[in-house]
């Protein structure tokens, strides 16, 4: 991390059809930030969720068909196969819901918008960073390009101990690029110091209150007092931006563009799916990527998820799928499935899916998650992500890949939450890298096994229950 | 409908009974606290002595709240004990081995007090006066007794105004005491107003200024002598209990109706069998075996819902052989993972309860298992404090400060998003740096738009900065803003603000200024911070917590000046709280709250994001999107608000309210001079294809471009009837069949039920859309679908929990017979009483819940009847405190 991180702006360059700018901040400037000294690794962990899963017989071509996109990637991954997730079930829900949820947490969902226990990112964070993050980072950053959101487990893969998410889900590019590179204008500029006193000396008694609720003599239970305490860590970092990072210079460049996707309740018309051009779709996923990725290099973010497609989401895709200059399939969802609405989008093939027939349209939409996926992981593992070990960002990270199901046709559940795809990288030397395992093991057992390499003592999962070690995941 | 009233009460049965026994569960929830079966009044209970052992050195404790805080005999050979009955009858001493910290905590903290006791003196005049019951330390110093003075009690409280000895005190009349059995009860509210009520009949009241707050942490509790030894009394107890509030005068006869003999005690001591079934294997039962075996299915014979079909088994003979698990078909079936079928088989653990539950007798204590109370895990009614929601904070503003703010907020602040069906949910009011960033932009151009020093004058007519001004004025600022009063500490905290303004050269309007600004931002304004800290019981809100819960419920907003005066006066009883609610349901916001809570409830904002197939909808636009929402919403306004009919009536009632565009979709008249844009109302008496929500195209839409049967019926079935069904079973077809020349959706759906794989569960669910069928996926009435078939809108209804189903022969027989259930007036019950707690209901819920719908229904099941009944239960007068 010796070189000056302003080359880093290139990476944004010619990627797709959008070119964006970033504003010059004084830390791209920096060897690195508040951090970790240049030579030490600082331990990140993330998940990296894509929507509606890869059955299960699929993940047995190695990387034939539908893994094809993350073989060049492979020295950097272990593929595990036959993870059982089964005991994400929750009673009455389909795989999208309960597996999504199940996700790297390995607990089913817990209402709605909770999951029934923390995610792995975030057992590492508190392991590691028990006093939060250094000053000037964002503690979880979670971003995703998705639609479907009727339930938040199917885009949000963070959630903190008691099983709340861990931070906001930024679904705009525009948004995630604020929320780790933007600066907090106050009305007036901030020019005048008399000004910036009196509204300091307001921040300070807004400090001082949230630090009452969050200290011994608050009046708040436990949940409660955890609500308030992120909310101070937010005013802090609020403090931190508003009155300690610079501007940016004028001529410095530009937030990145207006999405010109559906976003909010647009995005998910009464769960009966939108119309999505395929182009439309990679180049705002691409661009998320990309910022996403740049926040790690610039080592404002260690721990978070990103989402590529919620679970069970629903899009009627159109458009030429290349892969290589290779023509993969034309994509005409409502078409090829003669329906409207929630019958005319790509999630239907998995339903369909049967291990008899060629299930062409579903190999196609997974092979295009699996190079989208690729895509981001590629983005930590180029020349701007080399650290000062000589590995890549990917390869000194815990980045984790999963999804909702290994079946998707939702007529067994045992069938549907086993054999659910996971990948994982090498995490500085602590995981075998390079090939593809059949694990054999729950999906809470392969979790725990990975915090424990991670020198977590927090486990996953029902106390009394008894940890089976993965060991063959290990280096 | 003589089945439909049969169905009700066997759901009032089946509800009655689980609740009932639901009082034993956990110390902390609701439930341990609500009244026992035998009627003694039990919320806000601290203590109780029931004197039930008839040996041993200890008067045990049975409140079931928090550590028992059970009193020691120092000297057994003074003490004559029987069942039901500790008789003084020589020089000891019967106290607390420890402060009686919980009492003392729960009075300080409430500021109001109820000591109760069954006693027979053995002399009618005693002096000193002989201490009955007393928190003290000695003869000069005490936090309260109940004493016998001659031929009267006395009753002696410290406050900030009486003395150290609790002088001067409140006495019955003179003779009011001789050597019967007697009720005595003392009460007092935290304005202080003191009662002394004998038998269950006021019969002395004053006075007794000044707060609690001053009461001594290191008093312990004792009965029949002062701690010190030197004012025994003589006589015999038959019950002693504390309360932290005043129990009303309702409440005093209750207890005193509810007599003497232990039998509360009796009550209050569950069985323990019938706690752990209904809170460990009910859940289980519901969870796995529900689903093929319940009232409706059956599968084998084997009903497993109800108490009798249980216990009588299957086809095969008995299913559950009490106290042999080995000889019980059921438990080997879920030994061997056969049961459930093609299910995920029970953990080790759950086995381990089903098979020590069989152990130990099969103690069967439900007459019925209802699925829809174990839902939701009790996790997520934990203690969440409630941000502010989007809509809340432009209210509170609006009302705080005279701000309307609804656009920049609208604009700035992140969506709040859908929970468990509210985006009230507290859970998932989580905040982000962008929330931070919002509430200080917002304070700012808030403030911008004041006049502060006319906003100031409300407070403190003083404009000058120094330190007894400001004080003052952000002591009386700083309590309408945050709606409770300010403790030293934020007053401190505030200060420093003006303190750098006058250091800086500014002056008041500035400071005055950034008061606003910081009180905007705090904690306190855009949290409900509620005092959630205590023994782990549940333990009554303060009445500032409380006329806030008050407001928010009803209004969406904060407190007005005559609720915060109530609070003031420590006024806020159950009877002030029912005075409160009805004068605010006359109120514009109460009207806007229920708006929102319809609005949620209905999912209607997914309206606005609906994109229905083009060729087959062109017709389809935002504006008819608008149309639908408003006509849902314009129909609730008149039924809830104008006609004031019960709730359930939103289900039949004949009228509509649509403007000339969504008349014409519908393929309604409307008036040919109604503006273009608002609705007009329209009778339905002559319509008989419309009529209730459910023929609305606001929820007809929810059914997507096909009209799903599935979709519309789980709408029904899970927002309506409170019903649960699960997944499809294994090797089940889940492709949707689209309807074709000589086949509807009505004949598919038929097929699905008549296949053994489906039918089991969609029977629970798909008729109940089949009255539907004529509606088309944007809710437009036809006889014949696209391809010529006839269509269909008679059906079966199977109401949860009952075996029989119901037919209807139209679309208005099946909103009737929706109408006229009880399991549907209990859903909105349930819908609203989640709403306005910002949390899903949890099986510790229910038997409040229960007393709510009931409270409702006798109130004529309107929605004034059913939010009044929120408001004084036990789900909002109380807070589940943690340690």
């Amino acid at each position: 991390m010796n070189r000056p991180r302003i080359n880093r702006r290139t990476l944004l360059k010619g990627l797709g059809s959008v070119t964006i700018g970033l504003p010059l901040l004084e830390e791209m400037m920096l060897n690195s930030a508040t951090a970790a000294p240049s030579a030490e690794i600082p331990v990140r962990a993330f998940n990296v969720f894509f929507g509606l899963g890869i059955p299960a017989p699929l993940q047995s071509e190695g990387f034939r068909d539908v893994l094809e996109p993350l073989e060049p990637l492979t020295d950097k991954l272990l593929i595990m196969r036959n993870v059982d997730q089964v005991r994400c079930d929750a009673s009455g829900i389909n795989a999208h819901f309960d597996g999504a949820s199940g996700a790297f947490t390995a607990e089913p969902p817990d209402g709605e918008a909770k999951s029934g226990g923390p995610s792995i990112d975030q057992v590492v964070r508190k392991t590691h960073y028990p006093q939060g993050l250094p000053q000037g980072m964002v503690p979880t950053l979670i971003g995703g390009t998705f639609f479907r959101r009727s339930r938040v487990s199917r885009y949000v893969h963070s959630y903190n101990a008691d099983g709340t998410v861990a931070s906001t889900m930024q679904e705009k590019p525009r948004d995630l690029f604020d929320r780790v590179f933007g600066t907090i204008g106050l009305a007036g500029g901030e020019t005048d110091v008399r000004r910036q006193r009196l509204r300091r000396s307001v921040l300070d008694s807004v400090v001082d209150q949230y630090r009452f609720y969050t200290g011994p003599n608050s009046p708040l239970g436990a949940a409660s007092k955890a609500r308030v305490a992120d909310h101070l860590d937010r005013i802090r970092e609020f403090e931190q931006r508003a009155y300690e990072m610079k501007d940016s210079p004028k001529d410095g460049p530009q937030l990145p563009p207006r999405s010109q996707i559906a976003h909010g309740g647009p995005a998910d018309p009464g769960g009966q799916g939108i119309d999505m051009k395929l182009d439309d779709l990679t180049a705002e996923w691409r661009l998320m990527a990309d910022l996403y990725a740049l926040a790690i290099q610039l080592d404002r973010v260690r721990f978070g998820s990103l989402t590529f497609l919620a679970a069970g989401e629903r899009l009627r895709i159109t458009g030429d799928y290349t892969y290589n200059d290779r023509l993969v399939y034309r994509f005409n969802d409502a078409k090829d499935l003669n329906a409207s609405g929630d019958k005319g989008c790509s999630h239907e093939w998995w339903h369909k899916f049967n291990e008899k027939k060629k299930n062409t349209q579903l190999r196609a939409h997974a092979h295009m998650k699996m190079r989208e996926v690729a895509y981001f992981l590629q983005r930590l593992d180029g020349p701007d992500s080399l650290e000062a070990n000589g590995k890549s960002i990917l390869e000194n990270s815990m980045v984790s890949i999963s999804t909702e199901s290994g079946d998707g046709r939702h007529n067994d559940v045992k069938r549907e939450l086993s054999g659910v795809f996971h990948a994982i990288s090498g995490a500085n030397g602590r995981f075998k890298t390079g090939q593809i395992m059949d694990v054999g093991a729950e999906g809470i057992d392969v979790y725990n096994t990975m915090l424990a390499a991670m020198g977590a003592e927090d486990r996953l999962g029902p106390k009394k229950r008894e940890m089976r070690h993965v060991d063959k995941i290990r280096a | 409908m003589r089945s439909s009233r049969r169905r009700d009460m066997n759901w009032a049965a089946l509800l009655a009974a689980v609740t009932s026994l639901l009082a034993s569960l956990t110390a902390g929830s609701f439930d341990s606290l609500a009244e026992d079966s035998a009627g003694r009044v039990r919320t806000g209970l601290q203590v109780l002595y029931d004197f039930r052992d008839a040996d041993g050195l200890l008067v045990k404790d049975r409140s079931g709240v928090g550590e028992p805080l059970d009193l020691k005999i120092e000297n057994p050979r003074a003490v004559g004990r029987t069942p039901g009955a500790l008789t003084v009858r020589g020089q000891t001493l019967i106290r607390s081995a420890g402060p009686a910290q919980k009492v003392i905590d729960a009075v300080k903290r409430s500021g109001a007090i109820s000591i109760e006791a069954w006693v027979r003196p053995a002399k009618a005049n005693q002096t000193g006066p002989a201490r009955i019951v007393t928190l003290s330390k000695n003869g000069n110093e005490r936090n309260f007794t109940l004493g016998h003075d001659g031929n009267r009690f006395d009753f002696r409280l410290r406050t900030t105004s009486t003395t150290t000895n609790g002088i001067p005190s409140l006495s019955s009349p003179g003779r009011s005491l001789t050597t019967k059995l007697i009720h005595v009860v003392y009460t007092r509210n935290r304005s202080g107003a003191a009662r002394l009520y004998l038998d269950g009949q006021q019969r002395a009241q004053k006075r007794v200024r000044g707060s609690t707050s001053n009461w001594d942490g290191s008093y312990r509790l004792g009965i029949g002598n002062e701690l010190s030894q030197d004012r025994l009394w003589l006589g015999t107890f038959h019950l002693v209990a504390v309360y932290s509030r005043d129990l009303s005068p309702n409440e005093v006869g209750q207890n005193f109706r509810a007599g003497a003999d232990g039998e509360t005690a009796r009550i209050a001591q569950r069985d323990q069998k019938a706690s752990h079934f209904e809170t460990r294997v009910a859940p289980l039962l519901a969870q796995h075996c529900l689903e093929c075996h319940d009232a409706a299915t059956h599968e084998g014979g084997l009903d497993l819902s109800k108490k009798a079909t249980a216990l009588a088994g299957g086809d095969s003979g008995a299913a559950i052989v009490a106290g042999k698990p080995a000889a019980s078909p059921l438990w080997e079936a879920i030994e061997l993972d056969e049961m459930p079928k093609d299910r995920v088989p029970l953990s080790p653990e759950d086995k381990l309860v089903l098979r020590d539950w069989i152990n130990s007798g099969a103690t069967w204590s439900l007459d019925a298992i209802d699925p829809a109370v174990y839902t939701h895990d009790i996790r997520v009614a934990k203690n969440w404090v409630n941000r502010l929601t989007v809509n809340e904070y432009i209210d509170t503003v609006r009302a705080a400060v005279d701000v309307d703010i609804a656009k920049e907020a609208r604009r700035i602040l992140p969506p709040d998003l859908r929970a468990d069906g509210f985006s009230n949910t507290a859970y998932n009011l989580n905040v982000d740096l962008k929330h931070v960033e919002a509430y200080a932009q917002l304070a700012e151009i808030i403030v911008s738009r004041m006049d502060t020093v006319t906003f100031a004058a409300r407070f403190s007519r003083s404009r000058k900065l120094t330190d007894d001004n400001m004080r003052d004025l952000i002591s009386k600022m700083g309590k309408w803003l945050l709606r409770g009063p300010l403790d030293e500490r934020e007053v401190v905290i505030y200060r420093g603000i003006s303190t750098t303004v006058a250091s800086a050269g500014g002056d008041f309007r500035q400071a005055v200024g950034y008061f606003v600004e910081a009180m905007l931002q705090s904690p306190r304004f855009i949290y409900r911070m509620e005092n959630q800290r205590g023994d782990g019981t549940a333990w009554p809100v303060d009445q500032y917590e409380l006329a806030s819960r008050l407001s928010y419920i009803i209004w969406g907003g904060p407190p007005d000046e005559a609720l915060i005066r109530s609070a003031d006066a420590g006024e806020l009883d159950l009877d002030a709280t029912r005075a409160h609610a009805k004068r605010m349901l006359q109120d514009p916001r109460a009207v806007k709250r229920s708006h929102q809570f319809a609005s949620e409830w209905l999912n209607l904002n997914r309206l606005q994001n609906l994109r229905p197939n083009r060729d087959k909808f062109p017709d389809w636009d935002d504006a008819l999107a608008a149309d639908m929402r408003a006509e849902t919403l314009a129909y609730f306004h008149e039924v809830v608000w104008e006609q004031q009919r019960p709730l359930a009536d939103l289900l039949n009632a004949q009228v509509t309210h649509v403007t000339p565009r969504l008349a014409r979709h519908y393929g309604l008249a409307a008036p040919p001079d109604a503006p273009a844009d608002q609705p007009v109302r329209l009778d339905l008496s002559q319509t008989a294809s419309r009529g209730g929500l459910l023929t609305q195209g606001s929820v007809l839409t929810v059914g997507g471009d096909e009209a799903s049967m599935v979709t519309r019926g789980l709408l029904v079935l899970h927002d309506l009837l409170r019903g649960v069904v699960k997944d499809p079973p294994p090797c089940v077809e889940v492709k949707t069949v689209p309807s074709k020349p000589g086949l509807t959706q009505r004949g598919i759906a038929e097929a699905r039920l008549a296949n053994q794989a489906c039918g089991g569960c969609h029977i629970k669910f798909e008729p109940l859309a089949f009255g539907l069928e004529k509606f088309d996926g944007l809710g437009v009435y036809h006889d014949v679908d696209e391809h010529g078939n006839r269509l269909r809108e008679d059906g079966e209804i199977l109401f949860p929990g009952e075996a029989q189903t119901v037919a209807y022969r139209t679309s208005a027989e099946l909103m009737d017979l929706l109408a006229g259930s009880d399991r549907v007036r209990q859903s909105i019950t349930w819908k609203l009483t989640q709403f306005a707690l910002g949390r899903p209901l949890v099986a510790a819920d229910a038997r409040t819940v229960n007393r709510i719908h009931h409270a409702a229904q006798q109130a004529g099941g309107t929605y004034a009847g059913l939010i009044t009944a929120i408001v004084v239960s036990d789900l909002v007068q109380m807070t589940r405190t943690e340690h």
